[in-house]
């Protein structure tokens, strides 16, 4: 994978905040707010983090919800996708980080391919 | 959160101990379980409020609703142990069965079952289909076992056709709950979240074997106040309580 410059990855981390934020509304308000402080207190991942951790993040989802913590993966993935534009395909026995690999190399290539389509103009 | 469970521990053997020693002082017993039932379920009912006080700030959400159901279904229970013992104690008079008090019994199954029921479809897709059919046979199983086993009780007491009707809706209640609340556990089990919904399989699983015992005895008259039976009814509110407690600690 290409290594992104500096502001697509605050990019990134920024879309990927965002699409946990709106993932874990799958239980409203006041429960994504206690998953969040249940993540800082048992995997001391703070919201923040998640970008970075993501595989933390995962574990602690496990470690709340079992096999429940699929479809709040699932719920996250989905709005991830949905804010960069790629569509949504579930994939056979996939973590939350292929997912997020799947996306990021998703995001790299249209980025290629317009600066490519923009230098031949 | 030891501490809770100390709490509901002590709480459980006591009320054990004086149910099993009854026979040394039987006047208070008639009292006693009359007046016990609603401050057990009406520890619940609170317990279930302040899970309702942490996640539901926005009713509209999926989420929030589920713990209204649970609450309302709860307060409708503690509402039918409150209608027994105002039949009893403060009113004196033979409780006629069914009763006010099955009307907010019976009606407590609504909101409780769609408090699961919302719960557990959120969750649907973590469940394979292996899952959901042995738990249907499982659930169809014990359905047929336990019509099976009052039917020949109730229907040969001749009673009344409500009355039959009750005597079998508990338990069938009971097992229809049972059935979504054991999804619920098999997506959990593995998450913190497990040992709220082992808890709450663990007070309905009571209250199953509790009402099936109730309607059992009530119908081969058997039946009296402070029947050992009657335990099962109080550890079902118990591992409600802690449920939501847990529940509170967990997420």
């Amino acid at each position: 994978m290409r290594v992104l410059p500096p502001l697509e990855e605050n990019r990134w981390r920024e879309v990927l905040l965002e699409a946990a934020d709106e993932g874990l509304l799958i239980l409203g308000e006041s429960a994504r707010e206690a998953i969040y402080f249940h993540l800082q207190k048992t995997c001391s991942l703070a919201r923040e983090d998640i970008p970075n951790q993501p595989d933390i993040f995962a574990l602690g989802l496990e470690k709340i919800f079992g096999r429940g913590a699929k479809v709040v993966e699932e719920s996250i993935v989905k709005s991830l996708y949905s804010k960069l534009g790629i569509r949504y395909k579930g994939m056979e026995n996939a973590r939350f980080t292929d997912y997020l690999n799947d996306a990021r190399e998703h995001k790299t290539k249209r980025l290629n391919e317009y600066e490519e389509s923009v230098a031949l103009r | 959160m030891l501490n809770m469970y100390k709490i509901g521990l002590v709480l459980a053997v006591g009320l054990t101990v004086i149910y099993v020693f009854q026979g040394f002082y039987p006047e208070f017993m008639s009292y006693f379980s009359n007046a016990v039932p609603p401050f057990i379920a009406g520890a619940a009912v609170i317990s279930s409020g302040f899970a309702l006080r942490k996640y539901g700030r926005n009713l509209r959400q999926q989420f929030s609703l589920v713990w209204l159901c649970f609450t309302l279904g709860m307060a409708l229970w503690f509402l039918g142990e409150t209608g027994w013992a105002i039949y009893t104690l403060l009113l004196g008079v033979e409780i006629p069965y069914p009763s006010i008090a099955d009307v907010f019994w019976l009606s407590g199954y609504v909101p409780f079952f769609i408090a699961l029921y919302l719960y557990v479809k959120t969750f649907e897709s973590a469940l394979s289909r292996r899952t959901l059919g042995i738990t249907m046979v499982a659930v169809s199983i014990l359905s047929v076992l336990v019509s099976a086993a009052l039917i020949t009780p109730i229907v040969g007491a001749e009673e009344d056709s409500v009355t039959m009707l009750v005597d079998f809706a508990y338990p069938l209640l009971d097992l229809v709950l049972f059935s979504v609340a054991v999804l619920g556990l098999a997506v959990f089990l593995k998450g913190n979240l497990g040992k709220s919904w082992l808890l709450i399989n663990a007070g309905i699983l009571s209250n199953v074997s509790a009402d099936m015992l109730f309607s059992y005895t009530t119908a081969q008259d058997m039946y009296y106040s402070g029947h050992l039976l009657e335990l099962l009814f109080h550890w079902g509110y118990i591992f409600f309580l802690l449920a939501f407690y847990v529940h509170t600690k967990e997420l």
